[in-house]
């Protein structure tokens, strides 16, 4: 087990290091130059020049790179070339909301989705089946801006439940409950929906096998067959699916965040490629790499406890 | 067990919807900007629209523009109460207001102005230094009197003293003890002081109790970055927002004006889109094939489509309102004048034209009925898509044949003449700004007016250089869009709001809600 997390932990870095060599030399491949986001648009090509020997960017770019490996070696991941603040405060300080928005929306998708999954299986071919198909399929082709108007047209101007602005109108507990409420639906319902679909196709896979039709010849109530021998066995690919999306889900919060006017890192990343912030863009793509494969450790380390049959080497 | 969870249920859901609806009113000013975050709160950086509607709540000029309007005649005492000028224009001497405090303490003496216009005028402080190449020397005579002295007569100098870019005057020890971290501190003697700032959310304002036009009627300020448009105006509807930045577009002016307690102000400076034609590149060299575009292009009806109320007809190459603006005619829309130019000019089958064009909607949009409107004239404008970086890029490294710019100025001819039609700023030299066309036919007018101190003869030479441009059209004026803000029928501003320098209506000491 040891040796399998400080393998895995090996391959991390060694994915962490590609990652960081790609995103340097593809964000500065690309054109624009944050030395004029900085100065603005009635800036003359002088003033852009000496902004730029001020950030660094006159330098080779394999110096720019060396320059950077040291930083990062120091564990200093440079200031933002935006607005001049250490990129690592800058990510701390939505880091937060993305986490909060993440853990409800992942709450409230299993919340949901296991049990719908399981009822849709359970009743396969019959109108719960077909009801929970099609309410899944609703939700993921809806896309996270449309349900999330929809959202706010319906919770925050019609009944005016919840606000608008989802971020630090009323810092008590309950004011932070509400405000994360909408955007943790929004992005819930989307998970909530791919893990009915899972859920219940694995569902109905181990419902079909020999063991449990041997339980219910030997006269197993049914809820004991289905929550006890059925579901534990089927949650392999429902936990692999929470895994993967859970990255995804990182990543897509973006509309989210903008919708209902939550901080966020997808906001911050949009910012940074709109102002080409190389080094926040640099730091950015390390913490999503580093969130995939630390959620893909652990997925992997839940799937023992899943199933005992799984060994680590 | 189950009454118990009933109950905690029931009491949650209270607490989170009891919450809901206690939005303040009175005394707090809840204003929403288009933006994903703040850029800079440093006067002397921030070009963004949305920096520089907070930026002018927290900083004074010498002078001013009358609140509520852009026109830069009408310039009024702000920090300074009165001013002379020497008979040569070159020495002039300001005589400061004694009873001035900066934010955080400390009375703003002749020392801060100097401070703060030499750092306006400093290369590695500001992003508009260019402007402040004639300030040879600034001194404080005396605490309470300040002395420029110009290397040549710059005719506009109160235009460059008012609150607005380099003009905004900033506290010395602030600014000094802040260094670089000023854009996150601002510290200057406005009505409004810098709290907080929370990324990605919002920067808080406070009332400046000290403010020497007295204390300011609204006392707190929180000023949102709301980027989703539609967003913006959901929080307006449901009351969680006071003044909101509108989207340039009739049919939000009308939803706006529809909801109940709800006032839309349309003002100036207008946003001109001008489309810059390359006169170095084949076969855009021919003035006949650049006037076959003039004649092409349906201003009134591009108007119209963007927008009556907030879109006019462009009228010159440099927008209307603008001091020194001449209304000098531009070219009728004539399918079959361009048809017999362009044959005159060696291409009876029609020419075709790239352009770098950014996928910016309101941008994108244009261009492609410009697209639309040049085909039926024989001209075929091929559009390469990019994003907004990327064409702001690409546009100065001086690769695209057309292309197409909106811009809002210092409302002087003299911004708008030097930065996108004098040689000095042709894309690719040194001291290139955004003059896309490479024209350089009106550089002598441009030039003399620039030091032209008789404010007749001035106007005379920005007309004749507004008339040289349009005749060699190096660029088709198209439209000019202006601003459009919602807000609370309870806001007064205290001012009618006709125009505004930052963008945004004046919000002064004298900003409060009526019932």
């Amino acid at each position: 087990m040891t040796a399998f997390i400080l393998k895995r932990i090996g391959f991390a870095v060694i994915t962490l290091f590609a990652v960081l060599t790609l995103v340097f030399f593809i964000v500065r491949v690309l054109p624009g130059d944050p030395a004029s986001v900085v100065l603005g648009d009635q800036a003359s090509a002088a003033s852009i020049e000496a902004m730029r020997q001020k950030l660094g960017l006159d330098q080779p770019m394999v110096f720019q790179y060396l320059d950077f490996l040291g930083g990062v070696v120091r564990g200093d991941w440079g200031v933002s070339m935006a607005t001049g603040r250490p990129v690592v405060a800058e990510v701390l300080n939505v880091l937060p909301y993305t986490i909060e928005l993440t853990v409800a929306a992942l709450i409230l998708g299993l919340a949901f989705g296991v049990p719908m999954g399981i009822w849709a299986a359970v009743n396969r071919n019959r109108i719960p089946d077909y009801l929970t198909r099609i309410v899944s399929l609703l939700g993921l082709s809806a896309p996270a801006f449309v349900s999330a108007v929809i959202l706010l047209l319906l919770f925050a101007i019609q009944f005016r439940w919840f606000p608008v602005i989802s971020s630090g109108q009323d810092t008590s507990l309950g004011g932070k409950l509400r405000d994360l409420a909408l955007p943790a639906v929004n992005l819930g319902l989307i998970m909530a929906a791919y893990i009915t679909r899972v859920t219940r196709s694995a569902m109905l896979e181990v419902l079909s096998q020999d063991y449990v039709r041997t339980a219910r010849a030997k006269g197993v109530p049914n809820n004991v067959v289905v929550w006890r021998h059925a579901f534990r066995n089927s949650l392999i690919p429902v936990v692999t699916v929470v895994g993967l999306y859970l990255g995804i889900l990182i990543g897509n919060s973006v509309l989210t965040e903008i919708v209902f006017n939550r901080p966020g890192l997808g906001k911050l990343i949009v910012g940074a490629l709109g102002q080409r912030d190389y080094t926040m863009l640099q730091g950015m793509m390390v913490i999503y790499t580093f969130i995939v494969v630390v959620v893909n450790l652990l997925t992997d380390l839940v799937y023992g406890l899943v199933d005992p049959r799984v060994q680590y080497r | 067990m189950k009454n118990f969870q009933l109950i905690l249920c029931t009491a949650l859901l209270a607490g989170l919807l009891g919450s809901t609806g206690a939005h303040a009113q009175g005394t707090h000013l809840r204003i929403a900007a288009a933006g994903n975050d703040l850029g800079t709160l440093d006067p002397h950086r921030a070009t963004a629209t949305p920096d520089i509607g907070v930026v002018s709540m927290i900083f004074n000029g010498l002078v001013r523009i009358t609140p509520g309007k852009a026109n830069p005649e009408a310039v009024e005492p702000d920090l300074a109460t009165s001013w002379t000028s020497s008979d040569d224009k070159l020495s002039w001497t300001f005589t400061l207001r004694d009873d001035v405090q900066c934010h955080g303490g400390g009375k703003l003496t002749a020392d801060d102005v100097v401070y703060s216009l030499k750092r306006a005028a400093s290369k590695d402080k500001s992003s508009f230094f260019a402007e402040y190449s004639a300030f040879q020397a600034v001194e404080a005579v005396d605490p309470k009197t300040v002395k420029i002295t110009l290397s040549k007569p710059v005719p506009g100098l109160l235009g460059l003293l008012v609150p607005y870019h380099g003009g905004n005057i900033v506290c010395k020890a602030a600014a000094e003890q802040a260094g670089d971290g000023f854009a996150r501190k601002p510290a200057g003697t406005g009505p409004f002081e810098f709290v907080e700032y929370q990324p990605q959310q919002f920067v808080k304002l406070k009332a400046n109790e000290a403010y020497f036009r007295g204390s300011p009627q609204i006392k707190e300020i929180t000023y949102r970055y709301i980027l989703s448009d539609a967003s913006r105006d959901l929080a307006y509807q449901s009351g969680e927002i006071d003044l909101s930045y509108g989207r340039q577009d009739d049919n939000w002016i009308k939803r706006m004006r529809q909801l109940p307690n709800s006032k839309v102000g349309v003002f100036g400076p207008g946003e001109l889109y001008n489309v810059h034609l390359n006169m170095t590149q084949k076969p855009l060299d021919d003035v006949r094939v650049r006037q076959a575009i003039a004649h092409a292009v349906q201003r009134p009806a591009l108007a119209k489509y963007k927008g009556q109320e907030i879109a006019r007809e462009a009228d010159s190459v440099v927008p209307q309102g603008y001091l020194g603006h001449e209304s000098v005619g531009l070219a009728d829309y004539s399918p079959d004048k361009a048809k017999k130019l362009l044959a005159e000019a060696g291409y009876p089958d029609g020419v075709t034209i790239n352009a770098i064009q950014t996928t910016l909607p309101s941008m994108m949009n244009t261009m492609q009925a410009v697209q639309a409107q040049l085909k039926a004239s024989g001209i075929t404008l091929n559009l390469a898509p990019v994003d907004h970086p990327t064409f702001h890029s690409q546009i100065r490294q001086d690769l695209s044949q057309v292309v197409l710019y909106a811009a809002a100025r210092f409302p002087v001819a003299d911004t708008y003449l030097t930065q996108f039609y004098e040689s000095d700023a042709i894309v690719g030299k040194p001291s290139a700004v955004t003059n896309f066309s490479h024209c350089g036919v009106a550089d002598a007018e441009i030039k003399a007016a620039r030091t032209e101190t008789d404010a007749d003869k001035q106007k005379a030479l920005w007309a004749e250089a507004q008339r040289k441009i349009v005749d060699q059209v190096c660029s088709v004026p198209v439209f000019e869009m202006l601003q459009a803000w919602a807000w609370k029928e309870s806001l007064d501003f205290g001012y009618p709001v006709e125009g505004s320098l930052s963008l945004i209506p004046p919000v002064t000491e004298k900003t409060r809600f009526v019932n």
